[in-house]
């Protein structure tokens, strides 16, 4: 995608604006559904982020730029709304959600529990985890993105694997010969 | 931790798909017109970004520099009158024993005369017999 599409999008043309939705619409969804919990409040996030995105356009520097702002602004905007609304926070996880690309069974039975026992971590832990396992950050730009130091992140990282490991040996998803 | 069990979170973690419709309901909320970026700050006065970033302290600093210096002249003052009090006093009690010393000698002078004053006439002629 090359950065014309940004420069059309800030020079007011809807068409790139909405491919860069399009693009991107995926990630920054996925990140409200797996902190919320919910389909509907994670689309009224997505749709708050998008919508930022439009005010802001003119202060994103690169598609590079583009893709860790939103990020950072869905995962924070998470938080928030799960401090503001601590309920949302033991809400079971909706069924129903489809993954971007088709997944044997096992693997959707494992990424439903998962997303299940994402659910019982801490707000900031499920956002370290999601921008670490969901969207691929490395753990500085995780710290970046979160205002948290590296320290703190890694702290994070470490406990909720091991937590989700072993919630994982107990539901038997996943071999107890995997532990260290 | 088991690199084995981070790759399969990160499979089990795959993005989800936005609902159907996601991109055009998001175009129709849409607001008329974007923020206006605003002007760069470096437009700015610097001597008003100064004093916007250090107005503060600086007038905490000129307040506590001028109770500093307030205490030094009322304690400054404070000495210069007592050093005036005691010189006085020293005055004053220098001027009491000299009217002292004054009266005393007044005394003495008159003992003197007592002393120095000739014998009656009667006491004359019964020493010459």
């Amino acid at each position: 995608m090359p950065d014309a599409l940004l420069a059309r999008a800030r020079a007011g043309d809807a068409g790139a604006f909405a491919e860069l939705v399009r693009a991107h619409q995926g990630s920054v969804y996925s990140i409200g559904y797996r902190m919320l919990n919910r389909r509907d409040a994670a689309e009224d996030l997505a749709q708050d982020v998008f919508l930022q995105l439009y005010r802001k356009l003119d202060h994103i520097e690169s598609l590079e730029h583009l893709g860790f702002w939103l990020r950072r602004v869905a995962a924070n905007l998470a938080i928030d709304w799960i401090r503001r609304l601590p309920h949302t926070t033991t809400q079971p996880l909706e069924e129903g959600a489809t993954v971007a690309a088709p997944q044997p069974e096992d693997d959707m039975l494992m990424s439903r529990q998962l997303d299940k026992l994402l659910g019982e971590l801490s707000p900031s832990a499920r956002a370290v985890m999601l921008l670490r396992y969901q969207e691929d950050l490395d753990v500085a730009e995780v710290g970046t993105a979160l205002d948290m130091p590296v320290n703190t992140v890694k702290s994070h990282i470490k406990r909720s694997l091991t937590q989700l490991r072993s919630r994982m040996i107990g539901a038997k998803l996943v071999d107890s010969e995997a532990m260290p | 931790m088991s690199e084995n069990f981070e790759n399969e979170l990160r499979r089990a973690l795959r993005p989800v798909d936005a609902p159907e419709g996601f991109t055009e309901r998001v175009m129709r909320a849409l607001p008329a017109q974007r923020d206006p970026v605003l002007p760069p700050v470096v437009n700015q006065q610097p001597a008003y970004r100064l004093v916007k970033r250090f107005g503060i302290p600086m007038a905490f600093a000129a307040a506590l520099v001028l109770s500093v210096l307030l205490g030094m002249h009322v304690a400054r003052v404070q000495d210069q009158r007592m050093a005036e009090e005691r010189e006085a006093a020293g005055l004053a009690a220098s001027r009491e024993l000299m009217q002292a010393l004054h009266v005393t000698s007044q005394k003495l002078d008159l003992a003197y005369q007592a002393v120095k004053t000739p014998p009656s006439p009667a006491g004359d002629e019964e020493n010459r017999t």
